[in-house]
């Protein structure tokens, strides 16, 4: 379970996440929705430790989550994939397994070689990163992440770089990371994406979190969450 | 004016004994500037401002002072200090600390040129500040300044020539003491803008060979 309490982070004496309050289950997902602007993308950065809060804390089942926690429980799929384009497709994932995790490189390269199968990319190993398409790119940032096997997954905007037609794919990836009993946390525009994935949907609104609510409550009866399904009528 | 070439032909094994002399000290230069310029380099993108001072200290005193002035500086104050050092050694480690200087900020500016992305992404991989700059930084900061790292070598070539001053016989002396006892400089200048011309020619296809091989992986293939 993952437990964000009174999370606040400030940038030059300007407040970008406010008393931000939430819990989720693992092998639940967590969508972070919201207008460009309002920290959406922060919010994950800091859940995954790549920035600092000021005040507040995040505990993943009671221990709290710091800077070391990056990589072994939190991952992080960036929007633009920040693939390591001088190295291969193989060593992008055998990279963290070999420094980071200090594996022999043929345990590395075994490793890498079935998470390169479960993402239909075992024919690209010795392939340049920058051949790939932009849905073979995200489907090894994915591999790369969970070499890892972090607990926690943040995917920034998973599907804003792909085209529409792959986001079912994207869907079922999130699905099956969270059916692996890992939190999946992600922020989106992509309205198909949010109401084809049974999530936890929270809506931020300057910073702050203004409403929350699981996907199927919000389906069951979204007059009770206004702002949500304003937002969802009307996303951009 | 008519070239010599029984001139030439006859002064070969001098000029090319300059050769060997010229190549040592380039050599021992470039290793010197690049060796001492990527760790300035690598220290001017970090937080230690007193290293920056300092290293920037440095770069403006050797590059805003001839080369011609450090090389004699070397050669005839460092003695003073009771360091001994023969011509050879003083001008291969002025000139390369010359290259130092100019190394130092060309690898700063490679390094500022990798994404940050890139480093964000090593960070959630669990990768150490350390293993970041060896594995990820460092390998996409040389393929960015690599044209430019060649540049400098080139320059450390023709620069070899500086040595003269204090007395190294590396390949313009050697022209320099045929012309003398010749009296054609026509024919030996020729000869050796020739061999500089060639030598800094194959260094320039080394480097392309180099650069080729740090590109993107795709363009090897």
């Amino acid at each position: 379970m993952l437990h964000v309490c009174n999370l606040t982070k400030t940038i030059r004496s300007k407040t970008i996440l406010c008393d931000i309050n939430f819990s989720i289950s693992s092998g639940q997902v967590g969508i972070f929705l919201g207008r460009s602007g309002v920290g959406k993308s922060t919010l994950l950065r800091v859940l995954s430790q790549l920035e600092s809060h000021e005040e507040g804390s995040i505990f993943l089942n009671d221990e709290p989550l710091t800077y070391k926690s990056l990589g072994t429980t939190t991952g992080v799929v960036f929007q633009q994939f920040n693939l390591f384009e001088h190295l291969n497709v193989l060593h992008n994932i055998t990279l963290a397994l070999i420094h980071h995790k200090k594996l022999p490189s043929r345990q590395a390269e075994q490793i890498a070689k079935t998470l390169l199968e479960r993402y239909g990319l075992q024919d690209k190993a010795q392939d340049p990163v920058h051949l790939l398409s932009g849905g073979q790119k995200q489907r090894l940032a994915i591999a790369r992440t969970l070499a890892l096997d972090p607990k926690i997954i943040c995917l920034d905007e998973p599907t804003s770089a792909l085209d529409p037609h792959l986001t079912s794919q994207i869907a079922r990836f999130i699905e099956e990371l969270a059916a692996e009993g890992r939190i999946v946390l992600l922020t989106t525009h992509d309205t198909y994406l949010v109401k084809r994935l049974e999530a936890q949907l929270f809506l931020l609104e300057a910073g702050s979190l203004i409403e929350e609510a699981s996907q199927k409550k919000f389906t069951e009866d979204p007059s009770k969450y206004p702002k949500l399904q304003y937002f969802l009528d009307h996303p951009t | 004016m008519i070239i010599d070439f029984s001139l030439i032909w006859d002064s070969l094994p001098a000029l090319l004994h300059g050769v060997t002399v010229t190549l040592r000290i380039t050599a021992f230069a470039a290793f010197l500037g690049i060796s001492l310029g990527t760790l300035f380099g690598i220290a001017l993108t970090t937080n230690y401002r007193t290293l920056h001072y300092l290293i920037t200290g440095y770069v403006t005193l050797f590059r805003g002072t001839p080369m011609l002035v450090q090389i004699l500086f070397v050669y005839y104050v460092l003695p003073q200090f009771g360091i001994m050092i023969s011509p050879f050694w003083a001008a291969g480690l002025a000139i390369g600390l010359n290259s130092c200087a100019y190394v130092s900020q060309i690898v700063k500016s490679g390094i500022q040129a990798v994404p940050r992305g890139q480093i964000e992404a090593a960070k959630t991989l669990g990768l150490t500040s350390c293993q970041t700059l060896i594995y990820i930084v460092l390998p996409q900061a040389f393929r960015i300044v690599m044209p430019v790292i060649g540049n400098e070598v080139i320059t450390l070539i023709k620069d070899s020539s500086l040595a003269s001053i204090i007395g190294v016989v590396e390949l313009s002396k050697e022209a320099s003491i045929i012309r003398s006892t010749t009296y054609d400089a026509f024919s030996i200048l020729l000869a050796i803008s020739l061999i500089y011309l060639i030598m800094t020619g194959l260094v320039s296809i080394l480097i392309k060979k180099i650069e080729k091989r740090y590109q993107p992986y795709a363009s090897r293939m």
